[in-house]
């Protein structure tokens, strides 16, 4: 095998011994997160990620999902506190699911719509309600959705970990940071000067 | 970054009597239109198996591509190409976890796949089992092997499966930042002393056959995916994205006063297709198979990692054991 010259070392034999099975595959628990980009834009699912407890999502999530541009917050909640409705064929509204409205109080839930496969789910609003389905059937009429939603997503208000307005401050630097993106990566004038000095 | 898509099983229609045929038709009806397929749809096995396997080698690829390029940080040349070299590390790792959630929709653990990379089970992108001797093939990693995998990511996220094609959007916004650092760094290396000029030279030597193989062997000798590009699960075949490549790549490459080692590499104008030699395709099969010269280290590394993130995984787990696992939703 070739003499790796890599840097740091050669690794190779950094661990001979196997290492012994896992005792059992183990997952932490996954969670769903949420970022708002710009004033005028909703609340937006951005992905998944694993963590063990509510806080060190937020914190993974600020790391995973905030890099570059603009944020103005972010929302994290775990996976198995979201409810999630079947997703409707093209066409039909989910909502057309959830037509029995009990009392709309009680519990703050936090909803969010998919308009159109592949898309990613926003939010719609907030509603209080009993349960989950019953949040449904109150964001039904409370809620605003310009065509049929496919699939909606439904959280109790207080299972999220928002983050808050003084918190806004740890994105305040985020656009500075050029070394993170493409535009500072100019290379036409250097390119140019080169070609002069070959022809 | 990534090589995609290229190891793929034998399909044949045979293993899809079994389906429910309504059902089959239906979701094919609904690709067919342009619609993407969600965690919750019904799907034929073939396809959740296949869609499993490619994006799990893809998230392989980011974690171990990021490992020759990961060396250099410490020794990169001044503070700014650290910063650079540092945030295109991370964006990798990152996108590896991006990928690892759309394989899990699918039903299989990260943990799993994990297990699975380190205990020699899964494949990963085959170029990343070359070493990157000097900094300039760290440059040229930069570049041109995340130009390779821009073209197969660009591609694949025209597919048909709605948590794979989320994830490549977010992961090609990144690439394109990827690319011009590499670019940046070849062309500083390329355009400035003679002994820089040299190294990058060399380094373009030895990359140029791993990087012909990164798009996998020519399409008369692959295996047959006609239902997987009909499903959109590969979306443009190995030929299509190597010649993609030649095409936006060789004359930049040119630009730089650099010489590609082949002299058959031209571009047929009638046909519109780059002639080149091809690369040893049975030192692609023996370096995929685990006998290249980095297979071994570069999963020794991540052993490693395993290791040492034991105790850290086990304490943590503690935290979190009042928690149920269940798969991320997209
Ligand atoms: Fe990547
Ligand atoms: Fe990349």
């Amino acid at each position: 095998m070739d003499k790796i010259l890599d840097p740091r070392l050669q690794r190779l034999t950094l661990i001979n011994e196997p290492l012994p099975a896992k005792p059992e595959l183990d997952q932490l628990p996954t969670f769903e997160v949420f970022v708002k980009s710009r004033a005028a834009r909703p609340w937006r699912h951005e992905g998944s990620l694993h963590a063990s407890t509510l806080e060190m999502a937020f914190v993974f999530a600020k790391e995973q999902y905030s890099r570059r541009g603009t944020c103005l917050g972010i929302w994290v909640i775990a996976t198995h506190d979201l409810f999630v409705t079947d997703y409707a064929d093209n066409q039909t509204d989910i909502y057309d699911q959830f037509t029995e409205a009990p009392g709309c109080s009680g519990e703050a839930w936090e909803v969010f719509h998919m308009y159109k496969r592949g898309t990613q789910h926003t939010h719609a609003g907030q509603v209080s309600a009993p349960t989950p389905q019953a949040a449904l059937a109150c964001a039904r009429n409370a809620l605003e959705r310009p065509r049929p939603v496919l699939n909606a997503w439904v959280g109790a208000a207080g299972k999220f970990r928002k983050s808050t307005p003084e918190e806004e401050a740890m994105w305040q630097t985020t656009p500075e940071k050029l070394f993170r993106e493409a535009i500072d990566y100019k290379t036409n004038e250097k390119i140019k000067a080169f070609k002069a000095t070959q022809s | 970054m990534y090589g995609g898509g290229y190891l793929f099983e034998k399909t044949s229609p045979d293993l899809l009597k079994e389906e429910d045929q309504e059902k089959l038709a239906a979701f094919e009806a609904r690709i067919d239109r342009g619609e993407k397929i969600e965690p919750h749809d019904w799907m034929p096995k073939l396809y959740r198996q296949q869609l499993i396997r490619m994006i799990e080698q893809h998230a392989h690829s980011e974690i171990i591509g990021a490992l020759p390029e990961g060396t250099w940080i410490t020794r990169a040349p001044g503070f700014k190409r650290k910063l650079g070299l540092m945030a295109k590390v991370q964006d990798e790792v990152g996108h590896a976890q991006l990928l690892y959630s759309a394989a899990e929709t699918l039903g299989k653990s990260r943990e799993q796949m994990i297990d699975d990379l380190i205990n020699g089970r899964s494949k990963y992108s085959n170029i990343f089992n070359y070493p990157a001797y000097t900094w300039a093939d760290s440059c040229f990693i930069s570049w041109l092997v995340d130009a390779g995998a821009i073209v197969n990511q660009v591609a694949n996220s025209k597919g048909s499966y709605g948590p794979y094609c989320r994830a490549l959007e977010r992961i090609c916004i990144e690439e394109s930042f990827h690319l011009k650092f590499g670019h940046h760094c070849v062309t500083y290396l390329a355009t400035g002393t003679p002994r820089q000029r040299q190294m990058m030279q060399e380094a373009l030597n030895r990359w140029w056959y791993p990087m012909l193989m990164f798009f996998g062997p020519p399409d008369k000798i692959s295996a047959h995916t006609e239902i997987l590009m009909r499903w959109k699960v590969k979306i443009l075949s190995n030929d299509e994205t190597r010649q993609q490549w030649l095409d936006m790549y060789v004359p930049k490459i040119w630009e730089l006063g650099l010489t590609i080692p082949d002299d058959k590499l031209r571009k047929n104008e009638e046909t519109g297709k780059w002639e080149f030699t091809q690369p040893d395709w049975e030192e692609f099969k023996q370096v995929i198979n685990g006998n290249g010269p980095c297979n071994k280290e570069r999963l020794a590394v991540r052993r490693m990692a395993e290791k040492r993130g034991e105790w850290v995984r086990r304490a943590i787990l503690v935290k979190a054991s009042n928690k149920k696992y269940v798969t991320p939703l997209a």
